[in-house]
């Protein structure tokens, strides 16, 4: 029997459930909730300690201080007794139109989208349609149509909450869109499902965060339009709001009587929940879009680098990379490559093969210096032996050591990189020439117009694309195509080396065959060195020269592909081997009876081997 | 003895081009017997219909033309509101087919429940065991914790739930990586033969299809363009386009070879006849 509980769990990549619903603590999110709960103290419990705010007094306009805190209005009622039930109207109204809005978004965003068809259509048009009816005007038609004696706060939150959901249900729907596809939707169905189950239990957790922070903006825009409008006089009739005080100090004439106590608080008190609410919301977007979290940086700059270029051993190396160590400096320091030291041959191609998260791809950022804080490089070196030039001897480059001004020259124009799913990697906006030449101009600025255009066109040729392809637009040509452009882009400044990231896994094995076509060819014509990296080891045993196998951020196996396929040396590698049942041959370790099956945590001890082998 | 028939099955897309709308035939023609302990693999490339044929198997997709029957043990045609406690799917990627929001619990849980059967706490660690994790561990979990083969091995768990005996598994291991797909396998392999499931295996890969099936259908934009046994498809191919397909794969034996594989080629032999092991004779290409 398998024994899975030893496998080891990847850690986590984030929270799940509930959990991952609250936002991260932030100063911003401090912030923010600090203002919100001292103006919602202020608007609940308030009302209870002041008295009451409509007392007239003989005291018009009494600056603040003594026994009235922030003075009085012009019938000299206290401003402080005022301000406290204001800010509970507004909150009212505030979270009256937030739950209306937010329920009426939701219904047409998610159902509607969820339906799809027709009801999806129509929803979709009625959601539009509002969006571009102009908001304000229209509340004030509503609310100068409703007769003064019944323009309650309900009214106005009724008013504000039709005018108010339509971008919201925008939002929403495109989510939902999305979300409506997701395999887990589909296994729902699948497994039985009523359509209510499927919106409310599996769709709409995963919209959580997007509908509180549809939530909040709702309550912003119904605070400040409600102010607005009460401002004109159009505002709910006999309740006081945020918005009423300011309108009895603009027929007060307050500004012109310097009496700022009157009309400063109310507007300030607006301002700082407004922007509380928006500190809010920035932290609930991080957790939709976890991209907007500050990413920790490091304390210290790296520290610059005295150039140590590695003498070369002879002039067929173009590359030597000497015991490179990669760690990501974050809480508990994850060695993504350790150690590593491999070379790279002129017109060689070297594979790299590994499974996911061996520390592949790291490595092929850190040779192009490509990998962002908290990755680090902490020993080893790159260096890069540049071909000789006419004085007989060319230089040994430290490319970890170098500014990044040569950095931007070096990279591209002797080392270049074709990256995982580089075929998306296209701009869909600009045509294949345009993007082309762009690299052209930018590293090449001496080049005419006919030179550049004659240089794209022959590295088109070269990966075997029509020429005429080349005011095509990326979308357009199929995937290998593109992926042939990427190659093509990758070819065009004539670089020594070229670092290909799992180039073909995305790709049909017809098309792919193509491709590995392209660059065996291209490495016979023009001699460049390929490190190939990829999960696929038995493509490179078929195409690489030598091959080194990474486990874990070391290399456990780097031979010649030939000896590697006859005599695996490492338990990984034949693990490696066995994994992939051959096409024509005996089956490996793959038994179909399911009885012997091979412990997927292998603990580095041989397996029976046969199959690829 | 449950068994699934899919006789001339037909799926047309419709899709805009401008204001013109173009039908496209994603499934042409494709018919085939899902018996019980025997697996069929449906071998094709990137837009073939493999996927969508598996879709209106899993009732995700209504087929534009044909019939899929399923037949009870009692060689009555089942009821409809029952095909889904017979037929289900395991889908291609473990990191999307499970909520990121709920319990493994919760996963297994339901379709337990809405199948009618016991769906407490027992019953589902009982199913996790059966799939070779260990229940009580993982149970409480949220798919995030888990590895893409412990995730795929619940998402197998989870179409076993409803007491299925027709599993239609479309590419259950192209997301994982290399050294655990052949536990997934053999996982599959070990549950068809203790619950006797008919299967439906679809891949691109035809070295895992030639081992893992009984009986291989290459597809070729919908149509299938060869049939017959694993074993005689793949080391006796007939069609030139499951030619290439071999002739594609990597092979380490064949270091230096030089394909070269023209499209237009592929589209030609594409269109050519199929052609039917068992008959051991070329289809008419329907036109």
């Amino acid at each position: 029997m398998t024994n899975l509980s030893a496998v080891t769990v990847e850690p986590p990549r984030g929270r799940a459930g509930w959990r991952s619903m609250l936002p991260r603590w932030s100063p911003k999110l401090g912030v923010g909730l600090v203002l919100i709960g001292l103006i919602t103290f202020l608007g609940v419990v308030g009302p209870f300690l002041v008295g009451d705010p409509n007392t007239i007094r003989d005291i018009s306009l009494t600056a603040p201080g003594g026994e009235f805190w922030l003075g009085t209005t012009q019938t000299g009622q206290d401003i402080v007794a005022q301000l406290a039930h204001a800010t509970r109207g507004s909150l009212y109204i505030g979270l009256l139109v937030g739950v209306m809005a937010t329920a009426l978004s939701a219904l047409f965003g998610i159902v509607g989208s969820y339906v799809g068809g027709y009801v999806d259509e129509g929803f979709s048009l009625f959601s539009n349609v509002m969006l571009v009816i102009p908001g304000l005007p229209l509340v004030i038609v509503i609310s100068a149509f409703v007769p003064a004696d019944q323009r309650g706060s309900w009214t106005i939150a009724v008013v504000l909450a039709i005018t108010g959901w339509a971008a919201s249900a925008r939002v929403l729907r495109a989510q939902t869109l999305s979300l409506r596809n997701r395999d887990y939707v589909a296994a729902a169905k699948v497994s039985g499902e009523k359509p209510w189950r499927v919106i409310t239990i599996e769709i709409l957790p995963n919209l959580l965060p997007l509908l509180a922070s549809q939530f909040v903006f709702s309550v912003i825009y119904a605070i400040l339009s409600e102010a607005g409008l009460s401002f004109l006089g159009l505002g709910a009739s006999n309740s006081s709001t945020l918005g009423t005080m300011l309108y009895y100090a603009q027929n007060g004439f307050a500004l012109q009587r310097d009496a700022w106590w009157w009309f400063v608080p109310p507007g300030l008190i607006i301002a700082l929940f407004g922007c509380g609410l928006a500190l809010v919301n920035f932290s609930i977007d991080e957790i939709i879009n976890p991209k907007l979290r500050d990413i920790p940086r490091r304390a210290a700059a790296e520290a610059v680098r005295v150039p140590d270029p590695v003498k070369r051993p002879d002039d067929d190396v173009v590359l030597t990379v000497e015991n490179l160590s990669v760690v990501y400096q974050v809480e508990n320091p994850v060695h993504a490559v350790k150690d590593v030291s491999i070379t790279l041959r002129r017109g060689e191609i070297l594979g790299l093969a590994g499974e996911s998260g061996c520390g592949k791809t790291t490595l092929a950022y850190a040779i192009n210096r490509l990998h962002r804080p908290p990755a680090e490089v902490t020993t080893g070196s790159v260096t890069f032996h540049d071909l000789p030039g006419q004085d007989g001897a060319g230089d040994d480059v430290d490319v970890l050591a170098l500014t990044p001004e040569e950095l931007r020259a070096f990279r591209w124009s002797k080392l270049s990189m074709v990256f995982q799913g580089a075929m998306n990697a296209l701009n869909p906006v600009l045509s294949i020439k345009a993007q082309l030449e762009d690299v052209l101009t930018t590293h090449r600025p001496e080049m005419t117009k006919a030179q550049r255009k004659a240089k794209c066109e022959e590295v088109l040729k070269l990966v075997g694309v029509d020429v005429r392809r080349l005011s095509s637009f990326p979308h357009e040509l199929s995937g290998g195509m593109r992926q042939r452009v990427m190659i093509a882009m990758a070819l065009l400044l004539d670089p020594q080396v070229m670092i290909m990231d799992e180039p073909t896994t995305a790709l049909d094995v017809v098309v792919q065959r193509g491709i590995l076509r392209e660059i065996l060819r291209l490495r016979d014509e023009i001699g460049f060195a390929v490190l190939f990296i990829t999960h696929d080891l038995p493509l490179l045993l078929e195409l690489a020269d030598r091959i080194a196998v990474m486990k874990e951020g070391e290399v456990v196996e780097y031979a010649e592909a030939q000896r590697m396929f006859e005599r695996p040396a490492h338990p990984y590698t034949r693990q490696l081997l066995d994994s992939f049942p051959s096409l024509t041959g005996e089956r490996g370790s793959f038994v179909r009876s399911g009885e012997q099956m091979t412990p997927v945590d292998r603990s580095g001890e041989p397996t029976p081997s046969g199959g690829v082998r | 003895m449950t068994t699934l028939e899919a006789r001339e099955l037909v799926k047309d897309f419709h899709v805009r081009v401008g204001l013109r709308r173009v039908r496209l035939r994603a499934v042409d023609n494709v018919s085939f017997t899902l018996t019980p302990g025997r697996t069929v693999a449906l071998v094709g490339e990137s837009g073939s219909g493999k996927s969508t044929i598996a879709r209106m198997i899993a009732r995700l997709e209504k087929p534009s033309d044909g019939a899929i029957t399923l037949t009870g043990p009692d060689g009555q045609r089942v009821a409809e509101r029952r095909y889904r406690d017979n037929v289900q799917m395991v889908f291609q990627d473990p990191f999307a087919s499970l909520n990121p929001f709920h319990t493994i619990e919760h996963h297994l849980a339901r379709p337990l429940k809405l199948h009618g059967q016991p769906h407490g706490w027992e019953d589902v660690v009982q199913l996790l065991e059966r799939v070779s994790l260990p229940g009580r561990d993982i149970a409480g979990r949220r798919p995030h914790e888990l590895s893409g083969g412990q995730r795929q091995r619940v998402a197998i768990a989870r179409a076993l739930a409803p007491g299925a005996k027709v599993v239609v598994a479309d590419e259950p291991v192209s997301m994982l990586d290399v050294s655990i797909r052949l536990g997934v396998l053999n996982l599959m392999a070990r549950l068809q033969r203790e619950e006797n499931l008919a299967v439906l295996y679809i891949t691109h890969d035809l070295a895992t299809a030639r081992h893992f099936s009984d009986d291989i259908l290459v597809l070729y934009k919908g149509r299938v363009v060869e049939r017959g046994p694993a074993d005689d498809v793949i080391l006796n191919p007939q069609h030139p386009y499951t030619k290439i397909l071999a002739s594609a794969a990597p092979n380490p034996e064949a270091r230096g070879r030089n394909v070269d594989i023209d499209p237009a080629d592929v589209e030609r032999a594409g269109a050519a006849a199929a052609f039917d092991h068992n008959t051991g004779a070329w289809e008419e290409v329907p036109t």
